[in-house]
């Protein structure tokens, strides 16, 4: 093309509308031709005023209702196939010969009282007459949600829709089978006007929580009411955390008469899917569903109470179950998984991406006490005034639940006994475990380089049979340590730290902070060089550097203590002497080497006491490391 | 295994109403935006979107082949074209409706500018005002030009599937598609600048 592409040109190239050969043509000159490039940028600029009536339009429900409605009351009207033929005078003929065969057989004809069966149902049924069958279906059973007011949402949301909608299930449920048979078409959609719905309440529950994902298995039984035919089984999940890629429906009887078909997630119709069940029986089913959501968390957390000695400990563990899912779970069977699981995708992404809805408040509220376990109120804490008082006289009313344990491969199960409501939005704590008479070792940490200057306190056990632990290991969590205080048994609070995962056999040591009441003053005394090496060129090669150190310990505690001071020397290469160490020969402070470049000494303190100990550290550099090496 | 649009049809004339509604349910959304598109108001275009389905249920028995589709917007277009010679002859104005807006799309700009709430107030204003303008632009074509650009530039048919639509051939659906387009670009707000 060696002109300006017109505006036509330009049109048709743009709207596909000029032939292959033109567009072609059109293409090559726009590649060379600037002009025409900007002349066709300026025209898409203003075909783009197009799109602002570029509008999603959805049809409601109500519309599709309506017209799926009007054309079932018109089904009668539907013609069959209608295939045209033209009379003509032999049709005549052979159409009489028909007739008068047909007058000569007719006496001979058994009439046949098998009633036939109509394959599609109800299309002239008043609507009333349905909606009457699904109204007496729904009523609640009695002590339904008495005490929370549960909204069964999710689950209860269970609606099984009735292929035919003739009958209401409960008259089918009771009606003697009516030997017909099923129609091999499945039914695309349940026809909208005609659902049949039932609310069935869970029979049982069972949640499987992980603490190191976001992931809660949900076991479910529920009887299902069926008729006999296509059943559709509705199961809606608007504002909860469930992952519908991961719904299972099984029954749990009749199970060579039930066949699940299929899981379909209508269009438009968000946060909803619908099973289509073939069932060869009428009645109540007992099914299970499964599905995971997210939303739902525990997390362990102990409480120590040390002796007023501080040799022994009393351990108890909680967990805290915490239900941000969105549904109510009532009665529910609770097990807790510790350890790692490997999930491709966060359940909450997952509920999230394909059907956006926002994720519940992480908010606890409420206060209320049960016979099983203490509620929490709007900070996470138990509501006491004052003073903590001793755990035993907080929970003497209570009846602590058993939690059972027992290992998985890789991961630990932890069961809680008999079952647990934990409404959405609440979180509950229950005694996981309850050990007396644990022997601990308090211990005393100086390091400057972690702690800069200050003392840590330690309290050191092992998870093992002689410390009346060791039967399961122990999930990670805080630490909370009391000691008692006085003799009525008020408890003072020592410290608090998270501890890892600590399987059995394992020692632990909780950092219970800073400790006041032991102080570690080192200080430096002497220091001065020596050995130096030269080189050829009278350059120095190697030296020593010699330091004397001064460490004075305090105990204003009331109890004796052990420390165990730290000190990083700089270098791999030193030595290291104790000053006078026979003058304190009746009670000797002793060092290891702990790594390459540091020292440790252990030394134990009587009550309201103070010592002292010296040390001289020599480290080598240059050629003169040599030494040490050799 | 998704089914099909000829299995539906033949499920639905064989009495299977479930299969009805999956139809009205797969080609709703885009039948009720064309209807929209060509009648101008989303009120009037429910009510031709139920006749156009009702008519799809009457003459289920008369569709041949698999183009379901083109099938469907033929009589979309039938109904929206008989729907549009109804209204003028029948103007129907409200009493409570000011003069200026006979046909109560005023109404429908309030609306959408207090639930459009991505712009500012004045953006607004100016956008419902582009809208009103591109809509008029539209509704001065004439019908089969009208029907030609909802159907492939909104509805995103083919031209073959327009063609089948129309009952025409591929040239004229082009042809109409042209003049279309030729007068629009006289008429179309210059919207640059504003488009995300």
């Amino acid at each position: 093309m060696k002109h300006h592409l017109t505006e036509r040109e330009l049109i048709e190239y743009q709207f596909a509308l000029a032939s292959d050969t033109l567009t072609a043509k059109i293409a090559a000159h726009l590649e060379r031709c600037g002009e025409c490039r900007e002349r066709l940028e300026q025209l898409k600029r203003k075909f783009a005023a197009l799109d602002l009536l570029r509008e999603e339009v959805e049809v409601s429900e109500d519309l599709i209702s309506q017209v799926v409605e009007q054309a079932g009351s018109t089904q009668s009207e539907v013609r069959p196939k209608v295939i045209p033929f033209r009379p003509s005078a032999w049709f005549g003929a052979a159409a009489a010969v028909l007739v008068v065969g047909l007058l000569l057989l007719a006496p001979h004809l058994t009439r046949d009282e098998t009633p036939t069966h109509k394959v599609v149902k109800g299309v002239s049924e008043p609507v009333e007459k349905m909606k009457l069958g699904y109204e007496v279906e729904i009523t609640p059973q009695a002590g339904y949600g008495e005490k929370y007011a549960m909204k069964e949402k999710t689950l209860s949301r269970l609606a099984t829709y009735s292929e035919g909608g003739t009958k209401g299930l409960r008259d089918v449920a009771k009606s003697e089978l009516v030997e017909e048979e099923i129609s091999e078409q499945a039914p695309f959609a349940p026809a909208s006007a005609i659902e049949l719905v039932t609310l069935p309440r869970r029979d049982k529950v069972q949640l499987t929580i992980y603490n190191s994902a976001d992931l809660t298995l949900v076991r479910e039984r529920r009887n299902l009411t069926l008729k006999k035919g296509w059943n559709w089984l509705q199961f809606m999940w608007a504002n909860t955390l469930i992952d519908p890629t991961s719904l299972s429906l099984e029954p749990l009887e009749q199970v060579d008469k039930i066949d699940i078909q299929q899981l379909v997630f209508p269009a438009r119709l968000r946060e909803l899917g619908r099973w289509l069940i073939r069932s060869k029986v009428s009645g109540q089913v007992p099914f299970e569903i499964t599905y995971f959501t997210s939303g739902l968390s525990w997390r362990a957390f102990y409480m120590g109470t040390l002796t007023e000695d501080e040799k022994a400990m009393r351990l108890q563990g909680y967990v805290r179950v915490g239900n941000n899912s969105g549904e109510d779970y009532e009665k529910a069977q609770t097990r807790l998984i510790v350890g790692k699981v490997h999930i491709l995708d966060q359940i909450a992404t997952l509920a999230k991406r394909k059907y956006p809805y926002g994720r519940p408040e992480a908010r606890f509220y409420g206060l209320g006490v049960d016979t099983s376990a203490i509620y929490f109120n709007a900070h996470g804490e138990v509501p006491v005034l004052g003073k903590v008082p001793v755990i035993g006289r907080l929970f003497r009313t209570l009846e602590p639940k058993e939690i059972k344990k027992e290992g998985l491969s890789e991961y630990f199960l932890y069961t809680i006994e008999g079952t647990e409501t934990i409404p959405d939005k609440w979180g509950k704590r229950l005694l996981s475990f309850e050990a007396e008479d644990i022997e601990v070792e308090s211990l005393y940490k100086y390091d400057e380089e972690r702690w800069r200057g200050q003392t840590i306190r330690f309290v050191k056990f092992t998870n093992d049979e002689e410390h009346n632990l060791g039967e399961t290991p122990i999930p990670n969590g805080t630490v909370k340590i009391y000691s008692q205080a006085d003799a009525e048994g008020y408890l003072s609070y020592v410290g608090g730290t998270s501890v890892k995962y600590i399987p059995v056999d394992e020692e632990v040591e909780l950092n219970l902070g800073p400790a006041r009441l032991v102080r570690v003053e080192p200080t430096l005394m002497n220091f001065k060089t020596d050995n130096y090496v030269f080189d050829r060129k009278n350059n120095i090669s190697g030296w020593d550097e010699i330091r004397t150190w001064k460490i004075k310990i305090t105990n204003t505690r009331t109890l004796p203590i052990e420390i165990e001071i730290t000190r990083g020397l700089g270098t791999a290469y030193w030595t290291l002497q104790l000053i006078d160490p026979a003058s304190m020969a009746d009670d000797a402070v002793a060092y290891e080497k702990h790594d390459a470049t540091h020292a440790r000494f252990t030394l134990n303190l009587k009550p309201r006491n103070k010592r002292t100990f010296g040390y001289t550290v020599r480290t080598y550099h240059g050629v003169r490391e040599e030494t040490v090496s050799e | 295994m998704e089914n099909t649009d000829r299995s539906l049809i033949d499920a639905h004339l064989r009495g299977d109403k479930t299969a009805f509604g999956e139809l009205v349910r797969r080609y709703g959304d885009s039948v009720l935006g064309y209807l929209t598109q060509m009648s101008g108001s989303r009120e009037q275009a429910e009510d031709l979107f139920q006749e156009t389905f009702k008519r799809v249920h009457e003459k289920a028995h008369t569709l041949r082949g698999n183009h379901f589709k083109p099938w469907l917007f033929t009589i979309a277009t039938n109904v929206a074209i008989d729907g549009l010679r109804r209204r003028r002859r029948l103007q129907v104005v409200s009493l409570n409706q000011k003069l200026d807006c006979a046909d109560g799309r005023c109404e429908e700009l309030g609306a959408v500018a207090v639930a459009d709430n991505r712009y500012e107030p004045s953006q607004e204003a100016v956008r419902a005002e582009q809208k009103e303008q591109v809509r008029q632009a539209i509704e001065l074509l004439p019908a089969n030009q009208r029907a030609t650009l909802v159907l492939a530039y909104y509805q995103q048919l083919s031209y073959r599937e327009v063609a089948e639509a129309l009952g025409c051939s591929i040239g004229t659906v082009k042809a109409q598609m042209y003049r279309a387009l030729k007068t629009l670009a006289q008429r179309l707000p210059d919207v640059s600048g504003e488009m995300k």
